[in-house]
């Protein structure tokens, strides 16, 4: 059976994770208003999953202003699906 | 949002699961394009298509065994590459996101309708310009636009109901090789004329 990843098995991680699947890359904005989070609360997040490698940061321009842009790697990916697989075995063991 | 959470229970699993894809679900369903950005992009392939026609298609130059005007060739992938490039940067700052799918299946049309529509209506361009047949080129390049414009709108439709699986389209390297495959064609073409 395959096992929660620690570092995505916080509901709001598990979001900022699935989120970023739908694009490339995310404005650090963007991504705050769609989680209804705060720049802070989405900061240390930010921070957390790019310290393990699941995420990185850059900078880039919109709209003329500097911006955080944010995109899941490789490693990322493997470990959101990997985890998402638990999740589903562990509904489906109730079940 | 707490960075440390016990084991979750089934329920819980549960919740977070559709919670996450409900909100990955409504970052997709909030992307939109630009405004009058299909018409844009089936304009400039129409433009495109009949420059290379027109352009390619000289029956008097290439009876003689000659290229014909390259620089109309050349004149109608810059048209193209300014509407494309201008757009993308649209898209971004409006979205504040970039969708690797978007800018390879509806502005380059690796799509499977463009990539099918776009040549069949190209070739079919350039025999009717060799016949001198202008009511044609015209016609071929208007059907091969809106082919091209209603690709896109259908992938747009596609990325909604499966944005995870659609977002990313060809690598960063593939696009690079293909746009520099295509300026190398433009400045090629331009140095001919």
């Amino acid at each position: 059976m395959a096992e929660l990843d620690e570092h995505v098995v916080a509901p709001a991680r598990l979001t900022l994770m699935t989120t970023l699947t739908a694009v490339s890359d995310a404005e650090f904005a963007t991504l705050r208003e769609t989680l209804g989070v705060s720049d802070s609360v989405l900061s240390k997040h930010l921070g957390a999953l790019e310290a393990v490698g699941y995420l990185r940061r850059h900078k880039g321009v919109r709209g003329g202003r500097r911006t955080t842009w944010i995109s899941l790697t490789p490693l990322g990916r493997r470990a959101l699906r990997a985890h998402v697989t638990a999740l589903r075995a562990l509904i489906d063991a109730i079940d | 949002m707490e960075s440390k959470s016990p084991r979750p229970t089934a329920q819980e699993a549960s919740a977070a699961l559709v919670d996450a894809e409900a909100t990955r679900a409504r970052l997709a369903g909030r992307i939109a394009t630009p405004s009058w950005f299909f018409v844009s992009m089936g304009v400039a392939i129409a433009v495109q298509v009949a420059t290379v026609a027109v352009g390619l298609g000289d029956k008097q130059a290439l009876d003689a065994g000659e290229l014909g005007t390259p620089w109309l060739v050349a004149a109608g992938l810059a048209v193209f590459a300014a509407v494309a490039g201008v757009q993308l940067a649209r898209f971004r700052r409006l979205n504040g996101v970039w969708l690797g799918g978007f800018a390879s299946r509806v502005v380059l049309g690796t799509a499977t309708a463009a990539s099918v529509s776009y040549p069949v209506a190209l070739g079919a361009a350039i025999w009717a310009a060799y016949g001198e047949r202008w009511w044609l080129v015209a016609l071929w390049s208007l059907v091969g636009g809106a082919a091209y414009a209603l690709s896109g709108r259908r992938w747009m439709h596609t990325y909604r109901g499966d944005p995870a699986a659609h977002a990313r389209g060809e690598s960063l390297a593939w696009l690079a090789l293909v746009t520099a495959a295509a300026v190398g064609g433009l400045v090629t073409l331009a140095l001919n004329a």
